[in-house]
């Protein structure tokens, strides 16, 4: 097993930070379980099959992995993966602050203008774990609803703490931009 | 014998002779009739003339000199004299000449029906009849008709303004126009129909102008009442039958549908008015009136609903100005009560609209029920109409209720309360209350009348199911089942009288899921209920060895002596009351704290306990400090000098108030139902839309509550982390089962 000490050493050999939203495309590959642990066979299959057999090669992949991110589809199964990647083992949520970590990390990359108000939200509202419902239904509402909400659909099956958020964003008054005015969050 | 050959000029010439003849009498001159040589002659000048060889054949000749007659006839005579009057006596004129051009077609077709027999089939030409008619038509009565439409509209308005007119003069005039047809209604409809309608439309439309100002609504409504009859009354005098469906459909439409709204809306005697003056017959005209118009009754049902639903509003309001103004625990009691019986008398009334004045009709029926569910619904003073319906009956069954009314009433009351549960979407909630106060009646021997709870019970099960009333039904049943366990644990006492504790023993036993739930605390007992206690599960296991016994000491009660100094009284009270009295057997004063640990009861229970003996009615315990609350500080004594001049009283421990619970109990209940809604429903249909799932859940819950849809969301997403369900992977608006 590599534990978080030995993915520490890793990291300085590929030169990649280990915060560095790559490692979670590295893990994906590997389909590890659980996030800073490798198993043998996470780590040994994971190489294998993205054709790694030394760090220079480690080093040249790197990129490439970067760029999956790009992809739609990829940047999907990634982000649901990272679900259960973050979660304790056992635990059927996921811990809020984890959660938050990495929605930080992820729209980073994908550009979603509401993610802070989202993330304020939870933390002024919710201050619960997350259910894999939620998170997956998240993309999906990052990606189809414009940031005004203007086609946001009420009727919709969307999961009910989006829809709490919507009403929250509401109450706040969010513009055409996606800003906000939420006295309550002073 | 070779017949000789007639010239067509010469045969004509016999004709032409006839002819004039025959104008002659139709001009009505003196001239004798038609001879039967005369008519053979005739007749035969033209078979001849026909049954020639060719080319002496001259059957198209004449045929066209046929027409020729009518032609010349009309141009002379019949035209100009039409033209030359006017108004009604045009029209008589006009249908004089109509008439004897009927005469002369008849009489000159039969002349040359020779015709009609092989040349007009072979030659594939009109009859020689409807050559005539045609002549007319194209001759005479295209030039007359616009005339004589004007004069006969002209005529229909005079009649609609009161004046009497020749009736049979225009049915006759009409007779024309239809006839012309020549067996198709469209000459009438386009040369008459349309205009009339149109005329009859301004007509109609300037009338509802005037009288919408200045009648009221029942006097417009008799006006138009009167106008369509009228109507209808034309039409069989002279109009075509086919008029009368677009006529009465025009009447209406000015009179009736283009002025409903102002019609019923009006400020003083519309709709709303005559429903509150209780104008029965104006109503069942506005019915009548409507009821024929698709769609008519719409704003109708639409006023009577806002009309109850008003009513109903302010019934609900006034209990709670009058709540609030009271302030008191026990007024509110009878406030709701109040308001109930007016739920059910504004219901008796209405209903009785409906099926009077509005003939049973659906849209009346769901306007009652819609108008129902507004108010039916509200929150009055805190409690919820669930809550104020279930002590309405609790207040009617029960023994020494407020109420007093003969069996029949209660029943009739009974019934007219489960109807008004229809309209109250917290059926559950209601139920539960049920269950609890029914509870109270029946282990506390408060119910009045037991055929009264079977019989409320009954309709419950009709109008809302079997599931609704099973517990009840089981409750009732528990209770008979325990006397008769009673009189067996007697009997048992009795073969074994070492075992007898020497008291008074009654124990109801209950089976748990019929009843609500009560708490059942670790009361100390004092020891000679203990032993009572092991007595009776003796007793039990020789029945049964399977089932546990829970005991629930806070329902039960006691009669226990009190031997004050002055007399001795008897005391009717509850076990835990009990149990505190008889501690000081042993003590002369005791802390609250004491007592407390040597009863084991919490602090809620226990100041009531407590407060019902030392600072109620009856003082059987003195406290000190002698304040009118419960503290833990305050210590109690025994009150040896207390007396009463009853010999027996009753200290009533007053029950802690449910509602909280209650409510709580409904509510967790109704995740449950929900869960299984949703399982239910997905299992059946494997994959299901988000909206659909939502709607069938509503339908099938509909019965009991109306579930909140946020509340269906959240289940929905607690069933998909339970992976019961999931939701489709390329449309995230629909969930598949999970099996």
């Amino acid at each position: 097993m590599i534990f978080a000490d030995g993915i520490t050493l890793l990291c300085n050999d590929i030169q990649v930070d280990p915060q560095d939203i790559v490692m979670l495309v590295l893990s994906w590959h590997m389909k590890a379980g659980t996030m800073c642990e490798f198993s043998k066979k996470e780590f040994t299959e994971g190489l294998q099959s993205l054709g790694i057999d030394s760090l220079d090669k480690f080093r040249e992949k790197i990129p490439s992995m970067r760029s999956e991110l790009k992809d739609e589809q990829k940047f999907r199964e990634i982000y649901n993966f990272a679900f259960g990647w973050a979660k304790e083992k056992g635990q059927k949520s996921l811990a809020l602050d984890t959660a938050i970590g990495m929605w930080q990390l992820l729209f980073a990359e994908k550009q979603w203008p509401l993610v802070d108000h989202w993330c304020q939200f939870l933390q002024a509202r919710h201050n619960k774990a997350i259910s894999r419902d939620t998170w997956s239904q998240l993309l999906e509402f990052a990606k189809t609803v414009s940031s005004n909400l203007s086609d946001y659909d009420a009727e919709g099956a969307w999961p009910y703490l989006i829809d709490e958020f919507v009403d929250y964003l509401k109450e706040n008054g969010v513009n055409q931009h996606g800003q906000i005015n939420d006295s309550s969050l002073n | 014998m070779e017949r000789k050959t007639i010239d067509l000029d010469q045969g004509w010439a016999h004709m032409q002779s006839g002819i004039a003849k025959l104008k002659r009498i139709l001009e009505g001159l003196q001239e004798p009739q038609f001879s039967s040589e005369e008519y053979m002659m005739m007749y035969t000048t033209i078979y001849n003339l026909c049954t020639q060889k060719p080319p002496s054949d001259y059957s198209q000749q004449l045929y066209d000199k046929y027409y020729g007659c009518f032609d010349e006839y009309i141009r002379t005579k019949v035209l100009s004299a039409v033209r030359d009057k006017h108004d009604e006596f045009m029209l008589r004129e006009l249908v004089q000449r109509w008439s004897n051009h009927k005469v002369f077609v008849r009489w000159l077709s039969r002349f040359f029906h020779y015709l009609d027999r092989y040349y007009v089939p072979r030659a594939s030409v009109p009859s020689l009849n409807a050559v005539g008619l045609s002549a007319f038509r194209d001759l005479a009565y295209t030039e007359v008709r616009a005339n004589a439409r004007k004069a006969v509209i002209d005529l229909i308005y005079k009649e609609r303004e009161g004046e009497q007119i020749d009736r049979s003069l225009l049915k006759n005039v009409l007779d024309i126009f239809v006839a012309i047809g020549m067996g198709e209604i469209v000459q009438y409809e386009e040369d008459f129909e349309v205009q009339m309608l149109e005329d009859t439309t301004s007509y109609y439309k300037s009338k509802a102008t005037i009288w919408i100002e200045s009648d009221s609504c029942p006097d417009y409504m008799i006006k138009a009442e009167d106008c369509l009859k009228r109507e209808r009354e034309r039409v069989s005098h002279y109009l075509h039958a086919s008029t009368e469906q677009k006529l009465v459909e025009t009447v209406q439409h000015e009179l009736l549908v283009n002025r409903a709204n102002q019609l019923l809306e009006k400020e003083h005697s519309g709709c709303r008015a005559l429903l509150r003056d209780d104008k029965v017959d104006d109503l069942s005209r506005m019915y009548r009136l409507y009821h024929k118009i698709p769609k008519g009754l719409d704003p109708v049902a639409n006023l009577f609903k806002q009309h109850i639903t008003d009513e109903g509003t302010a019934l609900v309001q006034l209990a709670e100005e009058s709540a609030s103004n009271q302030k008191t625990t026990s007024g509110s009691g009878s406030q709701d009560h109040v308001l109930v019986r007016k739920f059910i008398e504004l219901h008796d009334k209405y209903m009785t609209y409906v099926n009077n004045c509005f003939m049973n009709h659906t849209l009346f029926h769901k306007a009652l029920k819609d108008a129902f569910e507004v108010f039916c619904n509200k929150t009055v003073a805190g409690s919820s109409s669930a809550e104020l319906l279930s002590s309405f009956c609790d207040n009617i069954l029960k023994k020494g209720g407020s109420e007093k009314m003969s069996d029949e009433a209660i029943e009739d009351t009974l019934e007219k309360v489960v109807k008004l549960l229809a309209y109250i979407s917290d059926k559950d909630l209601f139920a539960e209350f049920y269950r609890k106060k029914l509870g109270r009646r029946l282990l506390f021997d408060r119910s009045g009348n037991d055929d009264h709870e079977k019989c409320i019970l009954t309709r419950l099960k009709q109008q809302c199911g079997g599931q609704f009333t099973s517990k009840m039904e089981g409750m009732v049943v528990d209770l008979t089942l325990a006397r008769d366990n009673q009189l067996k644990f007697q009997e048992y006492l009795n073969e074994n009288s070492y075992v007898n504790p020497g008291i008074d023993l009654t124990v109801t036993v209950l089976t748990t899921g019929f009843w609500p739930s009560y708490k059942s605390g670790d009361l100390n007992l004092p020891s000679e209920m203990v032993k009572c206690v092991e007595v009776f599960k003796g007793f039990y296991e020789t029945m049964t060895k399977h089932r546990k016994l829970t005991w629930i000491y806070s329902l039960g009660s006691c009669n226990i002596i009190g031997k004050f100094n002055p007399k001795t009284i008897e005391l009717i009270v509850s076990t835990y009351q009990a149990a505190a009295l008889l501690l000081f057997n042993n003590a002369d004063k005791l802390s609250y704290s004491e007592i407390m640990t040597q009863l084991n009861l919490n602090n809620e229970d226990l100041v009531r306990l407590l407060h019902s003996l030392s600072c109620a009615k009856y003082k059987i315990l003195l406290k000190e400090p002698n304040t009118k609350t419960i503290s833990p500080k305050d210590s109690f004594e025994f009150n040896s000098k207390f007396t009463d001049k009853m010999r027996r009283i009753k200290i009533p421990l007053p029950p802690v108030d449910e509602r909280k619970k209650v409510i709580e109990d409904v509510y967790q209940d109704r995740r449950y139902a929900i869960d299984a809604a949703i399982v239910r429903i997905m299992k059946s249909r494997k994959v299901l839309g988000h909206q659909q799932l939502v709607s069938e859940c509503v339908e099938q819950l509909g019965r009991m509550f109306k579930p909140d849809i946020k509340a269906i969301k959240k289940r929905i997403e607690d069933l998909i982390s339970r992976d019961y369900l999931e939701r489709d992977q390329d449309n995230p608006n629909t969930f598949k089962y999970l099996a």
